[in-house]
């Protein structure tokens, strides 16, 4: 399936898998151990219909109990809202980390073994799970993000509508909170 | 803290114009304007207290200019009388951090103006002002417990404080001018520029100011309390070996342990034998002019070539780098006020050459008979034309007589 | 490569005694590898594959993912490593190439002895080729001894990028770094050429300020528009004009840094703007002529010239188009070709070219109709929109096109105009569109047609202000250098260059700009109708905002920091790059920001910077030059040596600079991280409390209240604390537990790992 962008077709024969059902997609992050939700600064600049992006982010990570790493300036947003994150490397640094199995992960409790992006920057997320997918076998990848990414290891497909996206968040919360 | 405007180095040497000013305070327009900085005793300082006598920014017409005394009243169980000077340049330093709010001068020229925008963002009252001092004093300088602010723009009261503020300068000035390296017990030593010269040393002295000008010896003295850990630090005198070149044993000692051995024997007032070591950061540079056996002086805003042909970059790779080179010294341009600059090479004497805009500054460091026997780049752009004019004027070092 | 001293020598001219030869002159590939090991072990090579697969043989093509190995053996990241080399070599080739050109034109020209004189306030006249091949040139002949050294370094390095060469990915990243130096000494010959060749300003800081931006061009005039980078024929066309009195008469403008170099030679010719302009403008058919020379030209730039109704002149041998080579035809015959014949050409005669295309200019301007599309027209045009928005997918942007065009189809302007200023006119939104709706031509509906200004490039900073800024600087009351550098792939637009300029100068850093980005930044007016251009002094100083000029100027922004170990700090400089690179990495607070790179050159020249010790900032599109050299500031290895003790320090020294080479996402993050990287582990208290103010402050502003949680790791004593934070940041470090620590007398890493390089010469 091509992701929207042309820029992330992906060359190269390990792609990933698409998840439709965000009963499936709750259910593999339960299953992991130590996950970690990457927030980019799309959270922060962009509105999903009338509410902020950042909003159904944080919904998820609160319905999942998942620590978030705020990358860019996604920081500034949470701390407005008295939204303490876990992290604030950014990007390329926390992908940086990521890469080391011995890294003790932003809990300080051991690398994570599921790491989830929504709102980075559709072509710098691609490279980043491009560098994840070859260099840190220890981890699971997920793109939560509407335009999908070939290079994680489960991404959704294309999701045109707003209200479809919607959709999906608030399937999500429901089923991570079950 | 949180201010209304933004407070930071930034905003040093930002000016505030004509067409940006709300008001001013003191300036030339106005009579009645002074600053002070005083010590007492821990008792007699509340700290943090700011009164404001008379109309706050806020209350005053734009466009006008208005009286203003400020008062500053700082304690701490280590706060020495030397050190009242050093903590009233503060107010001109922390007042010029903050946004749109323009200070210059001191004393009882002192001159304030405040811009539009920082009134609009809401600097409306001197209480703010009085915030930010009260914040920036302890925080710079810890051996300061207690500060407490009184800002005057009643003119009347302005006019009843200026007397006593006069009495505390002339005082003072009285102080500066009896201290002499014989009348002190310790000098001070300076090692910021070892970062790019690693084996300078300043030795500051009450009647030398350090290579770059920014350092004299009370501003010495209050920085080896605030650290003593501190790139300033006490140097003691020990023996005077030469009264002339002026060589102390101690300030030898420090400085051989300071520079790690490259230098050990270190005059303070002379080009000659073991000058003192230069940086690279040096406001201006002495070098021996061999032709004349004389003493020229080149600033580092001297843009065309000395009397010698080197222009002040050439000069200053050559000397600097922490290496004594004889019959060159960097040097603050104060020192040229100093009755000890170059004591053992006949002092003032013995200068033939300096920039015109410098001649001009030390005019009344200079007597009147030395002052026409200087030459300028105006008299000499090279060695032949200075040598034609000091025979002209009978400047002393064409006859020897500079000692 | 020659290792013969006595050739070394006599190449180098080393009886020439201004400074002793210091231990490498003339370096190879592995004369210098130690430095780079010693670096990279540190700043590790981070690798983002941009591909999976390696086609570059016939066993080929081979699957590398995730641990699988090619044909050849290699595996992703030696393969992704030796990916960057090549495109570094391409960078390198590109300067060196345009710098031989200038070097014999200009020496056919005035003869190998002519003299290299920068002026009275340049006496360090190339610091880079000082310091890295111990040659002080002279006269233009010593300059192509120096492009003759950068083509036998290319010759191995492109050769270790063949099947079954070099194996490991941290000698490719050495050999990238040799690259990346050769590019800085490549593009220093080729700008002290054009400066002595043609006398551009040097010595002089306030150059003038030029007219910038499409809006600036008189189209009632003949137009000639150069693209590239190498000024040769238009510079020539300048000369044809003046010796004509027709300079008046005619309007010379360019894109990219070629509009650079042409404004250093006079300023009456007019900067269209950056690269990324090129379709946008060709298509508005102002041009009446186009120069192309070399790099970064667009590469159907005859097909478009053909749809504009403008004459071609083709003028390099690296871009001939295809195109009949008409450089031994009498002039005439040429002009009569191009106006009468309508033909496209190749003038690889630069003085031939520049007077012909003055000549067809003038010729064919009369007969042509210059106007932009109205907005009624070009929202009839974007009415045929059916909103598929195949074009959105396109946009290497990711810009929402095809949403625009809908809604200025249906009479909304502001959301194309807003698309327009993010755009790079690529035109890829154009062919996927099954209407083919001309895209780029609508938006010139809503392009603004403002004038800008930009001051034109002043070349080496002078010594004399490196004297004056050089203790501030190493003590850190300056708080650093910020080179806003490269080319205009931009994630958010021009608007974000200046941003972050303005946010530098106004807290008294030192501003430099150069290439596009100096273009991008002028593209910005402040509330009261200033640039940032018009807005700051133009002095190397606090508070300094400065264009040294075109993409080869770059040099001199390496040459700055180096003569500050040189000049300021009288390090030896001659053939001794390592003491002078650790004194920069360790001394001197500079950090590059190309946040829009986007060619091979960027990614040389970024290399070359991280060599010397400068970190580079990148903005996100980097990320497809796939490596990165970053560190991980708690677990790295920090180590180093106390250069007056000639003692490993005990205790851990804060990590800066923090990365040589990282991308960041977005603008807001980018200022706060380039403040961190400008500290340098030899601050002094006070210099340390002002770079530690700047950052606290710019984390506040834009991530938030609070301090950065690696605060700690800068602080040595409480003397390090911004008196502005001082008691905030005191309850927090008690919070957290902070322990005082030493401050490293002189931080050095020569004698950390094996060197030629003399530790006395840091003293």
């Amino acid at each position: 399936m091509k992701p929207y962008w042309d820029v992330n077709v992906l060359t190269g024969t390990k792609t990933a898998k698409i998840v439709e059902d965000p009963v499936q997609w709750a259910s593999i992050i339960k299953k992991s151990i130590r996950p970690l939700y990457i927030l980019g600064p799309d959270t922060v600049d962009r509105n999903i219909g009338d509410k902020l992006f950042l909003e159904y982010c944080l919904d998820v990570a609160k319905a999942g109990n998942l620590p978030i790493c705020a990358t860019a300036h996604v920081r500034k947003k949470m701390s407005e809202m008295g939204v303490e994150t876990d992290s604030a490397y950014d990007i390329i640094e926390i992908i940086n980390h990521l890469k080391d199995p011995e890294w003790q992960g932003v809990r300080k409790e051991g690398n994570h073994d599921l790491i989830m992006f929504t709102g980075v920057r559709c072509d710098l997320a691609e490279r980043g799970l491009a560098t994840l997918k070859h260099f840190a076998p220890h981890l699971k990848t997920m793109a939560l993000c509407r335009f999908s990414h070939p290079n994680a290891d489960f991404a959704l497909p294309v999701i045109r509508k707003d209200t479809k996206w919607q959709e999906y968040f608030d399937g999500l919360v429901a089923n991570l909170i079950n | 803290m949180k201010f209304n405007v933004e407070v930071g180095p930034q905003f040093e040497g930002e000016r505030v114009r004509k067409d940006d000013l709300y008001i001013e305070f003191g300036g030339p327009k106005v009579g009645a304007k002074v600053e002070l900085a005083t010590i007492k005793k821990m008792d007699e300082v509340e700290h943090g207290k700011i009164t404001i006598i008379g109309p706050d920014i806020g209350d005053l017409a734009e466009g006008g200019s208005y009286p203003l005394g400020v008062q500053v009243e700082v304690a701490g169980p280590e706060l020495d009388k030397d050190m009242e000077p050093v903590f009233e340049r503060r107010i001109h330093q922390y007042c010029n951090y903050i946004e749109g709010f323009m200070h210059s001068a001191q004393r009882n020229d002192v001159w304030i103006r405040i811009s539009k925008d920082a009134v609009k963002k809401g600097l409306t009252s001197l209480e703010e002002v009085g915030k930010v001092l009260v914040y920036l004093y302890p925080s710079e300088l810890p051996i300061i417990e207690k500060v407490a602010v009184t800002f005057i723009t009643d003119s009347k009261k302005v006019e009843e404080f200026l007397p006593s503020a006069l009495t505390v300068y002339k005082e003072r000035d009285e102080r500066v001018k009896g201290l002499t390296e014989e009348v002190v017990d310790e000098f001070y030593g300076c090692t910021l520029c070892q970062s790019f010269a690693p084996t300078h040393v300043c030795i500051i002295t009450p009647e030398r100011v350090s290579l770059c000008g920014a350092v004299n010896w009370f501003d010495g003295r209050a920085a080896s309390k605030i650290d003593p850990y501190g790139p300033q630090f006490v140097v003691e005198k020990g023996e005077l070996l030469d009264a002339n070149t002026t060589i102390y044993s101690k300030v030898n000692e420090v400085v051989a342990e300071k520079s790690m051995g490259a230098s050990s024997v270190f005059c303070l007032h002379s080009v000659f034998g073991n000058p003192h070591t230069s940086c690279g950061c040096f406001e201006s540079i002495a070098f021996y002019i061999p032709e004349v056996d004389g003493v020229g002086i080149l600033t580092r805003d001297f843009s065309g070539e000395s009397v010698n042909g080197s222009p002040f970059s050439t000069m200053a790779g050559e000397l600097s780098g922490g290496k004594q080179v004889e019959g060159y010294i960097g040097m603050g341009v104060e020192y040229l006020r100093s009755p000890k600059f170059l004591k053992g090479d006949g002092g003032l004497r013995r200068v033939v050459w300096m920039p015109k805009v410098v001649k001009e500054r030390m005019k009344d460091s200079i007597s009147p008979e030395m002052f026409d026997k200087i030459a300028t780049e105006e008299h000499a752009k090279n060695i032949d034309e200075l040598t034609e004019f000091l025979n002209k004027v009978k400047h002393p070092v064409m006859s020897g007589e500079f000692s | 490569m020659s290792k013969n001293k006595e050739e070394t020598l006599k190449i180098i001219k080393g009886e020439d005694a201004w400074e002793p030869v210091g231990p490498t002159p003339l370096p190879d590939i592995t004369d210098l590898r130690n430095w780079s090991m010693r670096l990279l072990k540190t700043y590790k090579p981070f690798y983002a594959p941009f591909c999976d697969l390696c086609c570059n043989c016939t066993y080929g093509k081979c699957d590398l993912t995730a641990g699988k190995k090619g044909a050849c053996g290699i595996d992703i990241a030696t393969h992704q490593a030796r990916w960057v080399l090549m495109q570094c070599c391409m960078g390198l080739s590109a300067h060196g190439a345009h710098g031989r050109h200038l070097i014999d034109y200009l020496i056919n020209k005035h003869g190998k002895d002519y003299k290299i004189d920068l002026g009275l306030q340049v006496d360090v006249e190339a610091p880079i080729i000082r310091t890295v091949m111990g040659l002080k040139p002279e006269i233009l002949g010593d300059l192509r001894t120096v492009i003759e050294y950068v083509e036998r370094g290319l010759i191995h390095l492109v050769s270790s990028t063949h099947t079954g060469q070099e194996g490991h990915y941290l000698d490719f990243e050495n050999k990238s770094l040799h690259a990346g130096m050769l590019d800085l000494l490549a593009m220093e010959a080729a700008d002290i050429a054009q400066i002595a060749g043609y006398n551009y300003p040097t010595s002089i800081a306030d150059t003038p300020l030029v007219e910038l931006g499409w809006g600036a061009i008189d189209k009632t005039k003949p137009v000639i528009l150069a693209i590239g980078h190498n000024a040769a024929p238009i510079n020539a066309t300048i000369d044809y004009l003046q010796n004509n009195n027709l300079e008046d008469k005619v309007e010379v403008c360019g894109i990219c840094c070629t509009a650079h170099d042409v404004t250093r030679r006079s300023d009456r010719a007019k900067v269209v703007g950056h690269l990324a302009r090129q379709l946008f403008f060709i298509r508005c058919g102002i041009a009446d002529v186009i120069i192309t020379d070399e790099q970064c030209v667009r590469t159907d730039v005859p097909e478009e010239a053909t749809r504009a109704g403008a004459s071609l002149i083709a003028t390099s041998d690296k871009i001939c188009y295809g195109l009949e080579d008409v450089t031994e035809k009498e002039i005439d015959e040429i002009v009569k070709m191009i106006t009468e014949e309508k033909k496209q050409v190749l003038i690889l005669d630069p003085d031939k070219a520049g007077e012909v295309a003055a000549r067809v200019a003038i010729a064919i301007a009369p007969g042509r109709k210059k106007e932009f599309i109205n907005e009624k027209t070009a929202m009839k045009l974007a009415k045929e929109c059916n909103g598929c928005n195949l074009c959105s997918e396109a946009c290497p942007n990711l810009l929402s096109v095809g949403k625009s065009v809908k809604e200025f189809a249906d009479g909304e302007v502001d959301k194309l105009s807003e698309t327009f200023k993010l755009c790079f006119t690529c035109g890829k939104c154009e062919q996927k569109c099954p209407k083919n709706i001309p895209i780029i031509k609508i938006m010139q509906a809503v392009a603004t047609k403002e004038t800008y200004k930009m001051r034109s490039g002043r070349g080496p900073i002078h010594d004399v202000e490196i004297r004056q800024v050089g203790s501030p600087i190493v003590l850190g009351t300056i708080p650093g250098i910020v080179a806003f550098v490269g080319c205009s792939n931009y994630p958010k637009g021009d608007k974000e260059i200046a941003e972050m300029m303005d946010e530098f100068a106004r807290r008294k850093y030192i501003v430099v700009a150069s290439g596009c980005a100096a273009m991008a930044a002028g593209m910005v007016k402040d509330k009261e109708g200033k640039t940032i251009w018009e807005k700051y002094p133009p002095g190397f100083e606090a508070g300094g905002v400065l264009n040294v000029g075109s993409c080869v100027a770059n040099s001199h922004i390496a040459g700055a920091a180096i003569k500050v170990a040189n000049i300021f700090a009288k390090l030896p400089g001659r053939a001794n790059y390592e003491c002078i690179a650790d004194y920069i990495l360790n001394r001197v607070g500079a950090c590059g920001v190309a946040w829009g790179a986007y060619s091979q050159k960027a990614l040389a020249i970024g290399t070359g910077f991280n060599r010397w010790g400068v970190p580079v900032v990148l903005g996100p599109h980097s990320a497809k030059y796939k490596r990165l050299y970053l560190s991980r500031k708690e677990e790295d290895d920090w180590n180093i040596m106390d250069g007056r003790t000639e003692k490993m320090m005990d205790e851990y020294v804060e990590p800066a600079p923090e990365h040589l080479a990282i991308v960041i996402e977005s603008k807001e993050r980018a200022i706060v991280s380039i403040a961190k990287y400008c500290i340098r582990r030899n601050d002094t208290p006070v210099g340390r409390q002002i770079k530690l103010n700047h950052y606290i402050a710019l984390y506040k502003k834009y991530m938030g209240e609070g301090f950065p949680d690696d605060l700690h790791l800068f602080i040595r004593k409480p003397t390090d604390v911004p008196m502005f934070f001082k008691r905030e940041v005191m309850d927090y470090l008690k919070k957290i537990g902070w322990k005082p620590r030493q401050q490293v007398g002189l931080p050095t890493l020569i004698n950390t790992y094996p060197t030629k390089a003399n530790i006395a010469d840091i003293k």
